[in-house]
């Protein structure tokens, strides 16, 4: 065996798919950049609908601003870490700022949502009497999280309290620590959870929760604090983690709470000890990308417009549709090479969307997963319902002959 | 036959009833097959099948475990392991 070996089989096959359609899903680059919904890819304007890029604020006046102030005072980068030089004013103001607006009293900045999941996980949590219980379709960094910390992880049926129940009830007596994690919105299908069901079993059986609001933060809930919210638990959240590199157009990650014990995250944390802060322009972005989200509801409503609209279009399709209309609408393919195809497919319509498939998907499915932005014009909408109705065309025309 | 292994043929056929549906090159199971080498199952389909078991013998089977496991025979004895120690 050598050690490039185990890539072998995943090798063959990620070729097969790509030598398929003559195009390489997992490798578009952006040429130029025209705007939150537009870039040139090898010489087309395409239109962007796979970003998470929710309220669309990477290019808003403000945050471009913020971002270019912070760089000329601030440098390009703060070369060290939050426990040592890395931790300026700024990043504890954004610090100050995001608890406020969530309505906790403590909050840590990471520098990325990975390393906010992985860190709090991994110190909050450890072996051999502490137990983690995750939601089947968490996303990796959760799942990280648990390995880096070592102690025993117990997966529960995606969005069932019953099953996570069943899993609390038999932990045996010397179990001391109990952490559930979920997320408010599952990134690859946009499903919700069932968030105040899964925290009032986990309280009655002493366990803490960890809730990841990467995708949901700034669009679900009257004030966009998340599905919490919505769920009217906000308060009840032991743990809440959320990115900046999404509806905070910006990169970045932070757990909020209202444990004072939050703080021994920074000197116990690993992903926040031993990496670098983020940069000062970063900071700045995701500092005025909230004061937009905090000030002003337009985004949000004109994100849920866009997505009702696309929505309501797929299913008049008859796409299969994981989910509920929401921010992400991914549509089920036949399998992994059917998904490629329906991918290039849309992408020579210029629309570029996520192509997802096994395992990085629940339950073995093939997908196109979409997301929409509240910057998404009516022409860009136009664009991505004329692409997926040619798409639909083509299905259609395919399973009749076979 | 003693009762264990009694016990030990029933997981089995349970395990194989499980992963029959995901076995497409129809390899014949032992207790030798390997999941991801032989079956080529991934990683994350390992852990589906893993929960089916959880709720069919009332036991749960801690993700760790699950990652060190290779073999369908190992997986019989992880749950005899774990059946003993739940129970």
């Amino acid at each position: 065996m050598s050690l490039f070996d185990k890539f072998q089989s995943t090798a063959v096959q990620y070729k097969a798919l790509v030598e398929g359609v003559g195009r390489d899903p997992f490798a578009v680059s952006m040429d130029e950049m025209k705007g939150p919904t537009r870039a040139m890819v090898k010489g087309k304007e395409i239109v962007l609908a796979g970003t998470n890029n929710y309220l669309g604020l990477t290019f808003h006046d403000d945050a471009v601003a913020a971002a270019r102030k912070a760089l000329e005072q601030s440098g390009t980068g703060t070369t060290g870490s939050r426990f040592a030089n890395g931790t300026y004013a700024a990043h504890r103001q954004l610090e100050i700022d995001l608890a406020k607006f969530l309505g906790y009293a403590y909050c840590v900045v990471f520098s990325t949502g990975y390393q906010a999941n992985l860190g709090a996980i991994s110190a909050l949590v450890a072996p051999p009497h502490d137990v983690i219980l995750i939601d089947a379709d968490c996303h990796a960094c959760i799942y990280d999280g648990c390995q880096l910390s070592g102690a025993e992880t117990i997966r529960f049926r995606h969005n069932d309290p019953e099953s996570l129940e069943k899993r609390l009830s038999r932990l045996s007596d010397d179990v001391n620590g109990k952490l559930v994690c979920i997320e408010g919105m599952y990134s690859m299908f946009g499903d919700t959870a069932p968030v105040k069901e899964c925290i009032e079993v986990a309280h009655k059986h002493g366990a803490h929760v960890l809730l990841d609001e990467a995708h949901s933060f700034g669009v679900f809930g009257e004030n966009g604090r998340g599905v919490c919210e919505a769920d009217g638990v906000r308060d009840q959240v032991d743990f809440y983690t959320g990115t900046f590199s999404k509806s905070l157009a910006s990169i970045g990650g932070f757990v909020a709470s209202n444990h004072p014990e939050l703080e021994y995250l920074r000197f116990s944390s690993r992903p926040y000890m031993f990496t670098a802060s983020p940069s000062p322009a970063n900071i700045a972005a995701a500092s005025a990308a909230l004061a937009r989200i905090s000030t002003d509801n337009t985004m949000r409503e004109r994100l849920w417009e866009n997505a009702k609209r696309v929505h309501a279009a797929f299913t008049q399709l008859g796409f299969e549709i994981c989910a509920p209309a929401g921010p992400v609408i991914a549509v089920k393919l036949a399998d992994r090479q059917a998904a490629c195809k329906a991918w290039d497919f849309l992408m020579e319509k210029g629309v570029y969307v996520n192509l997802a498939i096994p395992p990085g998907t629940p339950n073995a499915t093939s997908i196109l997963r979409l997301s929409v932005s509240a910057a998404h014009t009516n022409d860009d909408l136009d664009a991505i319902i004329g692409a997926y109705t040619s798409l639909s065309e083509v299905l259609t025309k395919e399973a009749a002959q076979a | 036959m003693s009762g264990i292994q009694e016990d030990d043929d029933l997981v089995f056929h349970k395990i194989c009833s499980l992963i029959e549906p995901l076995n497409e090159k129809s390899v014949k199971l032992s207790r030798e097959t390997d999941l991801i080498a032989d079956l080529e199952i991934d990683s994350v389909s390992v852990l589906d099948i893993v929960m089916d078991i959880e709720d069919n013998y009332d036991i749960s089977i801690p993700v760790n475990t699950i990652s060190e496991i290779k073999t369908i025979g190992e997986l019989v004895d992880a749950i005899h392991a774990i059946k003993k120690e739940q129970s």
